[in-house]
């Protein structure tokens, strides 16, 4: 689903480059459910921007189900989020002026499909996070676990072969969390990719394969059936030693 | 997309009102001035009777005085009104569809009952062939016929607002008006007959109402009217009877004529040349051969209908909207980017950048048609009071037209307004914003 090799993103200000990501080499197969896991600044966002065709980078391949995308038109890369990639945002990012049908009718409403068939998908969408119920609310109507399951929603809509979550559980309370992450794994078990950014060890846990990002550079990977995490995030030590 | 776009737009300017309506007064307030000027611009301008106005011409012979052009300014051209001897011989002229010589009067009405007072009426003494020639139309009854042009019939063609005041609105066709102690019959009753510009004779207030009344011509001989409107002479005469003014050199009847098609004008044309040619030769005059026939158009634009001062405010008034367009620039601007958090996850959800950019464009074009359309009321109410300023001489309005050019002038404004700010947000880079939310 995803293959990078050597990537490199620098950000460049006037005095100061930042190699946000380097050597960064990847492979995530189609159907995995992949957690992400580094220190602040560590280069886990840049790495899921890039994934998600939301940023650039300076050298290196990106194959995204096999097609190079290193060079493709803003068009083409936006036809590809829109199609292949559903995004789960930390603060949710919902539109606020929009209901919840509305919200979860954003991508469709890209893609150009018909009335009936968007109704249908979004309706469906909602039924699996089970908000049917609130269908006409507005952001500011919901709790923030409500607010994640519509953004879960917005991006199953589009029935997109690979899932994004930048820290998705970040803002929710440990049960709320749980059940997101019950949602993804349901999403996983119908054979979406899901790659998730989080700062929870625990969380991490219930992916099938870690990834640990340091310094922009994936340092290890591991697999779920060793249970315990090669890396422990810097806050969760300090916690831990405290 | 287009109507989901407009439905974004809408959401957008409401959920900051008070900017919305500071936006919208802006360009309501350029579209309202450019409006008016362009109303204006296009009612001087414009052809007003655009069906046949490349055959109806204006007759411009040269008997004039053969020491000094009758413009210094413009020595080429011969005099812009004829004298009543040469239009005699004119008339005479099978050639044209139709023709008629004319002229501005002003003649009392006395109304019956004792207590009616009588009153002057702008008045205008043609012949038959006028109606059909400026195509107008009636409420009642019609225009009257060639032979009472040469039986010298005592008929009247009124206005509507004469048959309202002396009959009641009623049809009146048929009633007696005694005009300066004369019986006329009523045998017409105009419509809304109204040309924007009083092309037929621009000596006289171009932009004024047409006349109240219409006589038959050949009844100023025998009542001995004069003219109301602008005459000009070369030679001295006798001024002792009425008939030496008529015999005079003095210009100041308007020559009109119809003529369908390139072979009849040839031929009118042909026919006015021997005609001076043969006065020249019997002395009367003695200038070269210099008669023109004119358009409409071209004998609005040779009596310069349209002011360069006109011309001057109607780019002014643009300039306007320009400003007040580019001074919303900045609001945008700042609006526009406020929302990049939005655009980012719209452009994570599938945007790209072209649909963003429409996007905002079209929230712009949203603006610019509000504005529009407030600037049309504004423009319509400056109408009405410049029309009561000057009591309904210019008698400007707006029609579908300049609707149309409001809408038009909307769309633009709009667009520069718009075009920088939807610039700018739609190159957002998307992840810059998304944990920003």
């Amino acid at each position: 689903m995803i293959d990078m090799q050597s990537i490199h993103r620098i950000y460049r200000t006037e005095h100061v480059e930042t190699h946000a990501l380097s050597e960064f080499s990847l492979k995530i197969e189609p159907g995995e459910f992949v957690s992400v896991m580094g220190p602040s600044g560590s280069g886990k966002t840049t790495f899921l921007n890039i994934a998600g065709l939301l940023d650039t980078f300076d050298h290196g391949t990106y194959l995204l189900d096999g097609e190079d995308v290193s060079r493709l038109s803003d068009r083409e890369m936006s036809r590809i989020r829109n199609g292949k990639i559903g995004f789960i945002f930390q603060g949710f990012n919902l539109i606020p002026d929009l209901d919840v049908f509305d919200n979860v009718d954003v991508p469709l409403r890209y893609r150009g499909m018909a009335s009936k068939q968007r109704k249908e998908a979004i309706e469906r969408a909602l039924d699996v996070v089970g908000l049917t119920s609130r269908i006409r609310h507005h952001p500011s109507q919901l709790s923030g676990g409500q607010q994640q399951r519509v953004a879960v929603a917005r991006a199953l809509v589009g029935t997109p072969g690979l899932i994004l979550a930048d820290e998705p559980t970040g803002n929710l309370d440990s049960a709320m969390a749980n059940e997101i992450m019950d949602m993804l794994e349901k999403i996983n078990d119908l054979g979406t990719t899901v790659v998730i950014v989080t700062h929870d060890a625990e969380l991490a846990n219930r992916t099938q394969r870690q990834i640990y990002v340091l310094d922009g550079k994936l340092i290890d990977i591991d697999s779920h059936e060793q249970h315990t995490p090669l890396y422990t995030p810097a806050e969760s030590r300090e916690a831990a030693n405290a | 997309m287009l109507a989901y776009q407009i439905r974004i737009a809408l959401k957008s300017l409401r959920r900051n009102p008070a900017l919305s309506v500071l936006m919208v007064c802006a360009i309501g307030l350029g579209i309202a001035v450019s409006s008016a000027f362009i109303t204006t611009y296009y009612l001087m301008a414009g052809d007003p009777i655009p069906d046949k106005s490349d055959q109806l011409f204006y007759v411009e012979i040269d008997t004039w005085d053969p020491e000094s052009p009758f413009d210094d300014d413009y020595p080429e051209r011969p005099p812009n009104q004829i004298s009543y001897r040469d239009l005699r011989a004119i008339m005479e002229s099978d050639i044209p569809t139709y023709q008629s010589g004319m002229f501005k009067s002003s003649l009392t009405i006395q109304p019956e009952g004792e207590n009616e007072s009588p009153y002057r009426a702008s008045s205008r003494l043609c012949f038959a062939g006028f109606f059909p020639m400026f195509e107008v139309t009636f409420e009642f009854g019609g225009p009257w016929g060639a032979s009472v042009d040469e039986n010298l019939e005592p008929v009247v063609v009124i206005n509507g607002e004469t048959n309202r005041r002396l009959f009641g609105g009623e049809d009146s066709v048929g009633r007696e008006l005694r005009i300066n102690n004369r019986n006329f019959t009523v045998v017409g009753v105009i419509g809304d007959w109204r040309p924007d510009v009083k092309f037929y004779d621009l000596n006289n207030n171009p932009f004024g109402e047409p006349e109240e009344i219409f006589i038959p011509f050949n009844f100023l001989e025998s009542m001995e009217i004069v003219s109301s409107g602008n005459d000009s002479n070369w030679k001295t005469y006798a001024r002792d009877t009425y008939q030496d003014f008529l015999e005079s050199e003095s210009v100041w009847i308007q020559m009109w004529a119809q003529l369908d098609n390139r072979k009849q004008k040839q031929a009118y044309l042909a026919f006015l040349d021997a005609y001076a040619l043969e006065l020249k030769k019997l002395g009367r005059h003695g200038r070269p051969v210099n008669n023109v026939l004119l358009s409409v158009t071209e004998y609005m634009k040779t009596e310069e209908v349209v002011q360069d001062e006109a011309k001057m405010l109607l780019i002014i008034s643009i300039l306007f909207l320009i400003v007040c367009s580019v001074n919303l620039i900045g609001i945008l601007l700042g609006k526009f980017l406020g929302r990049a958090p939005e655009i980012g996850v719209r452009r994570a959800l599938g945007a790209s950048r072209l649909s963003v950019f429409l996007q905002h464009i079209v929230e712009c074009e949203v603006v610019g048609l509000l504005g529009g359309a407030l600037g049309l009321v504004l423009s319509w109410v400056a109408l009405q009071l410049i029309n009561r300023l000057f009591d309904n001489l210019l008698a400007f309005h707006l029609d579908l037209t300049m609707v149309l050019a409001a809408v038009i002038l909307s769309l633009f404004a709009g667009l520069i307004a718009g075009l920088y700010p939807a610039w700018r947000i739609c190159r957002v880079a998307p992840a810059t914003y998304l944990k920003l939310q």
